[in-house]
């Protein structure tokens, strides 16, 4: 009854032109978000490396060749790119100063061995818990990170072998041995696979190895930084990528791709989700709009309610729950419609070869959580304030 | 509930004097189930009683109290629980909501306290001659009309006193003396009592105190 002396016999223009801009606001702002979510996540589960991470090297020219320009880093020069507001943080890529061979270690397999490159970075650079990650004298294993490339030069040699190939799963049970050696002495050490990457063609081994192996068995040659590992700030792709044209540097072509990629779909979406924040505002501003109007429309049938006896709290909630249904209405068909723009998005990405994330993300539910909240509170204090004012009037 | 007024003035009328027989100014109290007759010329102050009485306007000098507590000291909540249990009032201006029907307006305040018993509006809207009015928009009534839908809808809840501000204002004498029966059967059923203010004709009233204004 309440709701049709209230309700009924409004001019609802207003009203659905605001519940138009709530459902497309919603569906872009919750698109958007997901997708932030998601290209920011995008390569984070396959690359042992940290996301934002590139491996940089001067880009090597025949004046580099004919030793007319250095292609190593000076530590001031590191020290100097720390300071660049879009790099979070720079460190040296440490190289071996002494003979490395890895040797497999398995009655199973041919013996094979090689002569090897083995690097060794910060740990914060590395997407692996950092308990297995490390080493120290005594240890039975040198825990490894395998380039992807080895391992498919390895299969390319089991092939031609006419041995069986070996799957990632495999690989990671396979026992290596690392024979290392100044040439007056040498040891042998057990290692392990413990990840793949893609993006440094060195073997990675743990710091403290590296530390032990260069103090111990260096040739005594002066270790040069040719490689250094930057982390760029999210988002910020562009001005890096100018720093590094700028100064004569270059990266795996894979890392700036994704690196470019990300930085311009995140910039993308980050410009809807804010038009998108608007519009879900804006809209919202013209739904509490039609409820202060719809209380001033019924300021009689208000006032007479209360004198009737009506708890002014009955009639708040008339008013919430009716705007409150609405929005939920509304903003659920707005996260229906999300889901079906995402399955036809998600094609779009896949067609271009990029395979993001297919589950729906925590932040849509949040994004929707928190619109839903705030219309909720704002909904909430225009009942509460136009119904008691009209108390004892 | 015992109804106190004590040297009440409305605060337009401070700057007046009022002899001792005036309602403004003196003391009085109404016991339950009095029935009494607030006799006044225009300009006098009924509509203003019955808006101190229920609570619409404090602009008053003096005090009110119902139950020897000050009704100004009463909360929203209190003001709710009385106005769905113990006081009911038929306004002047009637408010009644003129897009829905007969029935709707009585279901509409009755419902307040979860007794409406349609049988028994049916009865009072026929006692009073609105029998064929139940579906009808009050759009669509007489003055006369809306002021017997006005007084059963009134009738329709619990109550200890009844104010009815000029009630039977638009009303001929024998629809008036229909209502004041209905009124008076009300009362007896609650042992409620009322408060009536009319301009001058006391012809279709029946009342055992009479105070003027």
């Amino acid at each position: 009854m309440i709701r049709k002396l209230l309700f009924n016999h409004q001019d609802k223009k207003q009203l659905y032109i605001a519940l138009l801009g709530v459902f497309i606001g919603i569906t872009f702002l919750v698109t958007s978000v997901h997708y932030l979510l998601r290209v920011s996540e995008f390569g984070k589960d396959t690359e042992i490396i940290g996301a934002n991470i590139l491996v940089i090297q001067r880009k090597v020219t025949s004046s580099s060749t004919l030793n007319l320009t250095k292609t190593d880093f000076e530590l001031e020069e590191i020290e100097q790119m720390k300071k660049e507001p879009f790099i979070d943080d720079v460190q040296a890529v440490v190289s071996n100063n002494f003979r490395v061979w890895l040797e497999l270690n398995e009655k199973r397999i041919p013996p094979f061995k090689t002569d090897v490159f083995i690097q060794a970075v910060d740990k914060k650079f590395l997407d692996v818990k950092s308990d297995r990650w490390k080493w120290k004298e005594g240890d039975s294993f040198v825990p490894i990170i395998m380039p992807r490339d080895f391992i498919v030069m390895l299969n390319t040699f089991m092939s031609a072998s006419g041995i069986p190939q070996i799957s990632d799963e495999l690989a990671l049970d396979i026992k290596f041995r690392l024979r290392i050696s100044n040439g007056q002495k040498e040891e042998w050490v057990d290692s392990k696979i413990i990840g793949f990457t893609n993006e440094i063609p060195a073997l990675l081994v743990p710091e403290e190895f590296m530390d032990y192996a260069n103090a111990n068995f260096s040739d005594g040659s002066e270790a040069n930084i040719t490689q250094v590992m930057i982390a760029g700030k999210e988002g910020e792709f562009g001005k890096l990528e100018a720093y590094m044209d700028e100064h004569g540097l270059e990266s795996r072509n894979s890392q700036v791709v994704v690196s470019r990629l990300k930085s311009i779909v995140g910039t993308l979406f980050g410009v809807i989700s804010g038009i998108s924040v608007i519009a879900v505002l804006l809209s919202g501003l013209v739904l509490i709009q039609y409820l202060q109007l719809l209380m001033t429309n019924n300021k009689y049938e208000i006032r007479t309610l209360l004198r009737l006896g009506y708890a002014p709290k009955g009639l708040i909630n008339a008013f919430f729950l009716y705007f409150l249904k609405l929005f939920v209405i509304i903003a659920s068909l707005g996260f229906l419609s999300f889901i079906g723009l995402k399955i036809i998005v998600d094609e779009i990405f896949k067609t271009g070869g990029i395979n993001l994330n297919q589950s729906i993300s925590w932040i849509s539910f949040i994004t929707l959580a928190l619109s839903l909240f705030i219309f909720a509170i704002s909904s909430l204090i225009t009942a509460n304030k136009g119904v008691l004012s009209l108390h004892n009037k | 509930m015992e109804l106190k007024f004590e040297n009440v003035i409305p605060e337009p009328f401070a700057s007046l004097t009022f002899d001792s027989t005036s309602f403004w100014g003196n003391s009085w109290t109404l016991s339950k189930g009095e029935r009494v007759l607030l006799n006044a010329s225009s300009g006098k102050g009924k509509t203003t009683f019955t808006h101190f009485t229920y609570g619409l306007r404090t602009d008053f000098k003096g005090t009110i109290s119902f139950d020897n507590q000050s009704i100004k000291d009463f909360s929203i909540e209190k003001w709710t629980e009385i106005r769905q249990q113990k006081l009911a009032v038929v306004f002047q201006d009637l408010q009644l909501f003129s897009q829905l029907t007969v029935e709707d307006n009585l279901q509409l305040k009755a419902s307040l306290t979860g007794n409406f018993d349609s049988e028994k509006a049916k009865y009072y809207l026929d006692f009073v001659g609105l029998a064929d009015k139940w579906n009808q928009k009050c759009a669509i009534l007489s003055m006369g009309q809306l002021q017997r839908v006005a007084i059963i809808r009134s009738l329709l809840q619990p109550f200890e006193w009844i104010i009815l501000d000029e009630p039977f204002s638009h009303l001929d004498i024998e629809n008036a003396s229909k209502c004041m029966q209905l009124i008076n059967k009300r009362c007896d059923e609650l042992k409620a009592g009322f408060i009536l203010t009319t301009l001058n004709s006391t012809e279709a009233v029946s009342f055992n105190r009479e105070i003027k204004l």
